[in-house]
């Protein structure tokens, strides 16, 4: 049963990646281009040498970010889909103590970090409290916080740290700024986007608590019924979730973006959702997905300059993917499916 | 601060809102939650736009804009009613969706170019009659246009529906005892699919009226998290027409409080009065409270034949 | 019953098939009209699934229905109710928040109209409600009545769709003796009319009393067709269960050791008759078992949801091992040694989607035996090597211990429940209903294993609406009936006419 449903969970987003890269390959001859020739552009963008592989890095490591912290929180059966907000207040303390606090170098990246992990856990508290104590649906109030964080960021860069008449923040200063990983275009962000994920791996599966966590959001009830204290738990992956978020807008403003612009982290925290389920919310797959999906966007820019096939095609396709990885996923869990696989098993027992 | 044109204005946003709200109640009732309805509007809104622009009338876009909203759900529909996925998580997966397929599409139809293609505005009734006038009890039930009056006379029709039709409650069943229902010889999943061909609908249309009554362009975007508003106005309503309605004119009065106020105000960022429909949105739901009176099977997928 | 009573219905070698579980083999039986024909067996005997078949639920993989000498092929309950079969479920197909009304004329496909014309459809359910003596207020809330109330809401719902044919699934599971006494009325009336009854029950006492004919099924075949008039109870008994079987005999105590939990005037809820206590006050000590006798709904949750720390009394004390409870959580009561196995398995026992394994050790991660560090690092070989341990000693049936605990049958998911709780050596072992759904077997199993705990020191409280249990293996018994506790009686001899009467609240 389990190696079944390992088999599943790899071979349906293997097969929906495969269909959706099939029907975008459509779209794209449709379009007059040569599909072979774009697919071909589109993989040298993304991989094809060092500067861009930094690059396909880079443009990663925010979604990796999103990502566990969308893996983080549903693992509790919370559904933070404020992933976004989270990001952005994140960002928003890092912009302060970057260009106000005299502090540089170490330190001061510390600082921010912390300050943006802070500030994206509490930020998720605020629906994390709502739903343990006025019983919330966290669903709609994230969304919701989503927005407000983005006008909120739309007040430091038009008005509080704007910079001369152009709306946007100064320029994080180049002491603050993250020091690159490998020489490449992708800062230590990257490899600290990792290693959050490794440890998310090991709490979940290899703790105490986080088989808790896990089983607090596979069955509330049992649980609370076997002991576990479900709102200290609920209340955690919300903060938890939201400081992986936070801590990633912090990293993201000091090594790729340096100001806060309009546009900034625009859809990052739902692409973290939709890669989060896409990887039925293991944490290292999780990675993958992300990388696989920046590896989609960077390409495309690449794609779009050498055949003229606009890079709205890679983010069709991640929508396509997501379509048809949830469908599928589900699909194999019906019992008419099921019956198929075990009664041919039993007919050859 | 002008009462008089604070409430029209109030009326004028809400609309699209009562079309999604309508939308998602249809979708609950059935025992669906949809929280795609944010992409379904969007896809909506884009099709009517595009339709509105090139055959120029705005009426022929709104009912392509229900035709795509349809055919958006139906990806839903048949993902969570046939194949039991979770309707959360594939309501996440039509948001992410059907988004990009309205930006791409955008894209191919009128490039990339900075400048913002323009459409018309669906005629107001005052306007088709030829009446000019400044009285605010004629401009408040003239100058609308004839999708305010459908939006409205969609309340009164589903309140009816479902308090006095046969049909109404064998649907409501659907949503609150589907094994029940079909023991009783209700089609449980006709009338879900039923549900979701509403649910697209309205959706697509209130999308479709942001770009045909509301705006004369379309930008990514631009429905802003009404489809999220207006799954708090069903909760807000308590499920049932007449308090959706009540909850889409708070939020509707709401965002033409917070356009008034910016006006008005010059210390205050202007932003911070944007947040007021969201904030006002969190309020509402914190006060709300926690008992649960949503129709009791929503949120459950049904299996026929269950061991 | 007439001389040429005409048959109304014949289901012949109706065979269903669950992939490799044959739930129905071969069943045969027919009814006479105004009949009351039962079909008797015990749990998992394909009663319900048989009925099932023929109310157009389930499709049978071989066999024929004809319904008064025609064949019939029922494709889905909309068809059987055309063709006069009614059917009250055993767990009511009502919609809790719509009035008995709206229930009764639900999917009804007869009438005209899109609007609803509530006065001739409230005349008309009046009319019959009157004809067969069903009480019902026509607008009140489901959630409003009383079991016995919702009972004689479905079966109007059956007869308001002009059924002949009404089967009752269990319909007495739930009943005080009083209301049972109320539905066989109700059932004598029918099959005056011409009517004819399926009863189905495991219940031999009340069979015999109301049957015509009765079928006795047995691990989803027929045994045979018997007169009601020309058996005993002991031959139905043995012809259930498939061989001459005397009831185990499990020696009772009359001395038991020192208290383990002592409950002093306590209330929760006190004005409701069917989810609260009223100045309940008892004790369980250490080595006897205290069985709680009365039918469902009369405060016996609320009971096993105090004692093991889920819910706060709001009034009296609670004493554990002597000393008083400050504060109700469960996992305060856990830390005392008190095992639970809850009423539902797969809401409240078991995390459905984990595996066997991980739910063998759920209360016990942080132990030494399964992590380093006091929870840090979880060693799961060690953790499968219990597991396997546990598979072994108390036979759970699965295909390995990493199966997910939600495919498992109900008994084997019975067996890890009793698998974690009992292994933790308990002190006070709270079981709430726990053989319900399970096969004859898995029961005898579970009542070895209480009773061993029992031997070992540890009070049990037992909690259940099947009476026979509660005299198989009760030290003492004591009867609850609308919160209240009605009286207490020794479980060795005990006055089973008496401890009927209190059950009902006499």
């Amino acid at each position: 049963m389990k190696r079944n449903d390992f088999a599943a969970r790899v071979f349906i987003p293997v097969v929906s990646i495969l269909i959706s890269f099939l029907i975008g390959a459509v779209i794209i001859a449709a379009m007059g281009a040569n599909p072979l020739e774009a697919l071909q552009y589109l993989w040298k963008g993304a991989f094809g040498n060092v500067r861009n592989l930094g690059t396909t890095f880079a443009r990663a490591t925010p979604l990796i970010f999103t990502t566990l912290c969308a893996c983080f929180a549903y693992r509790c059966g919370v559904f933070n889909l404020g992933g976004e907000g989270q990001f952005i207040i994140g960002a928003i303390l890092a912009c302060f103590i970057a260009t106000k606090v005299p502090l540089t170098g170490v330190p001061a990246i510390l600082l921010c970090a912390a300050a943006g992990a802070v500030g994206g856990g509490l930020w998720a508290m605020i629906a994390g409290l709502l739903k343990v104590y006025r019983g919330q649906n966290e669903m709609i109030i994230t969304i919701m916080l989503n927005y407000i964080a983005t006008l909120l960021m739309g007040v430091v860069y038009t008005n509080w740290l704007r910079d001369g008449n152009i709306p946007q923040t100064a320029a994080v200063p180049d002491e603050v700024k993250l020091p690159s990983f490998l020489g490449m275009r992708a800062t230590i962000a990257f490899p600290i986007a990792l290693i959050i994920g490794l440890l998310i791996f090991y709490y979940l599966f290899s703790t105490s608590s986080g088989f808790r966590l896990r089983a607090v959001g596979l069955n509330a009830t049992a649980a609370k019924v076997n002991g576990f204290n479900i709102k200290h738990y609920v209340l955690m992956s919300f903060a938890v979730s939201g400081a992986i978020a936070g801590l990633g807008g912090a990293l993201e403003l000091l090594g790729t973006q340096f100001r806060l612009i309009n546009g900034f982290a625009a859809g990052y925290g739902f692409d973290g959702v939709a890669m989060a389920l896409i990887a039925s919310l293991h944490p290292l797959t999780g990675i993958l997905v992300a990388v696989f999906f920046a590896a989609l966007r960077v390409g495309s820019t690449m794609m779009q300059t050498a055949t003229g096939v606009p890079t709205s095609v890679s983010d069709i396709i991640q929508a396509l993917v997501i379509v048809f990885t949830v469908a599928g996923l589900a699909m194999v869990r019906l019992p008419a499916f099921r019956n198929l696989f075990t009664r041919k098993a039993r007919k050859e027992a | 601060m002008d009462i008089a044109n604070l409430i029209l204005a109030a009326i004028r946003i809400s609309s699209p809102l009562i079309f999604l709200s309508l939308a998602e109640l249809y979708s609950q009732r059935a025992g669906l939650v949809n929280i795609g309805i944010e992409g379904i509007a969007a896809i909506g809104s884009l099709v009517g736009f595009l339709v509105s622009v090139t055959t120029g009338s705005p009426v022929l876009g709104v009912l392509a804009g229900a035709a795509a909203g349809i055919l958006v759900n139906m990806i839903f529909a048949f993902a969570t009613v046939t194949l039991c996925a979770e309707q959360i998580v594939y309501g996440m997966a039509i948001n992410i969706f059907a988004p990009a397929l309205a930006a791409f599409i955008y894209r191919v139809y009128f490039g990339s170019g900075s400048t913002l293609v323009q459409g018309d505005l669906m005629a107001t009734l005052e306007s088709m009659l030829g009446i000019k006038s400044d009285h605010f009890l004629v401009n408040l039930s003239l100058d609308q246009t004839p999708m305010v009056y459908i939006a409205y006379g969609l309340v009164i029709i589903t309140g009816i529906y479902f308090s006095r039709t046969r049909s109404g409650l064998n649907f409501k069943a659907v949503g609150e005892y589907p094994k029940a229902a079909a023991t009783l010889g209700i089609n449980v999943n006709k009338t879900r699919y039923m549900a979701c061909v509403i649910c697209g609908a309205l959706a697509g249309i209130g999308g479709a009226y942001l770009t045909t009554c509301y705006s004369r362009t379309y930008v990514d975007g631009n429905v802003a998290g009404r489809g999220f508003i207006a799954l708090a106005a069903v909760i807000f309503g308590r499920w049932n027409a007449w308090g959706v309605l009540a909850a889409c004119l708070f939020f509707g009065f709401c965002d033409a409080l917070q356009i008034r106020l910016q006006v008005v105000s010059n210390t205050i960022p202007y932003q911070f009065f944007q947040m007021i429909p969201y904030a006002a949105t969190i309020l509402v739901l914190a006060m709300v409270g926690v008992k649960k009176a949503g129709p009791k099977a929503c949120g459950q997928p049904y299996r026929k034949e269950e061991r | 019953m007439t001389d040429r009573a005409e048959e109304i219905l014949r289901m012949e070698h109706i065979t269903k098939q669950f992939d490799s579980v044959y739930a129905n083999r071969d069943v045969s039986f027919n009814v006479l009209s105004g009949e009351i024909h039962t079909l008797l067996g015990e749990n998992g005997a394909g009663k319900s699934t048989l009925m099932n078949v023929l109310f157009g639920l389930y499709q049978p993989t071989e066999g024929e229905i004809y319904i008064r000498g025609q064949k019939v092929k029922i494709e889905s309950p909309a068809q059987a109710v055309r063709l006069g079969i009614g059917m009250v479920h055993q767990h009511f197909m009502l919609v809790e928040a719509m009035t008995v009304f709206e229930n009764i004329i639900l999917g009804d496909t007869r009438a005209k109209g899109i609007f609803i014309d509530r006065n001739a459809r409230k005349k008309e359910i009046l009319a019959l409600s009157e004809k067969y003596g069903l009480e019902a207020d026509p607008d009140q809330l489901i959630t409003e009545l009383s079991v016995g109330a919702q009972q004689r809401v479905e079966i109007l719902k059956a007869l308001y769709r002009g059924c002949d044919l009404l089967v009752l699934d269990e319909p007495t599971a739930a009943l005080t003796d009083l209301e049972t006494e109320g539905l066989f009325e109700i059932m004598k009336k029918l099959t005056e009319e011409g009517k004819s009854v399926i009863f189905i029950s495991h219940k031999m006492r009340e069979v015999l009393r109301i049957s015509d004919r009765i079928t006795i099924l047995r691990a989803g075949q027929t045994v045979e067709t018997v007169n009601a008039s020309e058996v005993t109870g002991e031959t139905l008994a043995a012809k259930m269960i498939g061989r001459e079987l005397k009831p185990p005999q499990y020696p009772k105590t009359e001395e038991a050791g020192e208290d383990v939990i002592v409950l002093d005037h306590v209330s929760y809820h006190k004005e409701s008759k069917h989810n609260g206590l009223n100045d309940v006050s008892l004790r369980i000590r250490r080595g006897e078992v205290v069985g709680i006798a009365g039918v469902d709904g009369n405060g016996q949750s609320q009971l096993a949801m105090l004692t093991t720390g889920n819910i706060t009394p709001e009034e009296g004390t609670i004493e554990l091992k002597r000393s008083k409870v400050v504060k109700f959580d469960p996992n305060g009561f856990i830390l005392e040694n008190v095992s639970h196995i809850p009423e539902d398995r797969n809401k409240a026992g078991l995390i459905g989607n984990m595996s066997v394994a991980d739910n063998l050790v759920l209360k016990t991660t942080t132990d030494s035996r399964f992590s380093d560090w006091n929870g840090f690092h979880l060693k799961k070989k060690a953790i499968r090597q219990y597991a396997g341990e546990m598979q072994g000693k108390y036979d759970i049936r699965c295909s390995s211990v990493d199966q997910e605990a939600r495919n498992l049958s109900g008994g084997n998911q019975q067996k890890v429940i009793l698998a974690r709780e009992l292994e933790a050596e308990p002190d006070l072992l709270v079981a709430v209903h726990p053989t319900r759904g399970l096969d004859i077997g898995a029961t005898r199993f579970v009542h070895d294993t209480v009773i061993a705990q029992r031997e070992a020191g540890c009070g049990v409280l037992l909690i259940s609406a099947d009476f026979d249990e509660i005299l198989e293996i009760s030290d003492r018994i004591l009867v609850m009936f609308e919160g209240k506790i009605m009286g207490e009686y020794p479980g060795k001899n005990p006055p089973v006419g008496e401890i009927s009467l209190a059950m009902a609240g006499k």
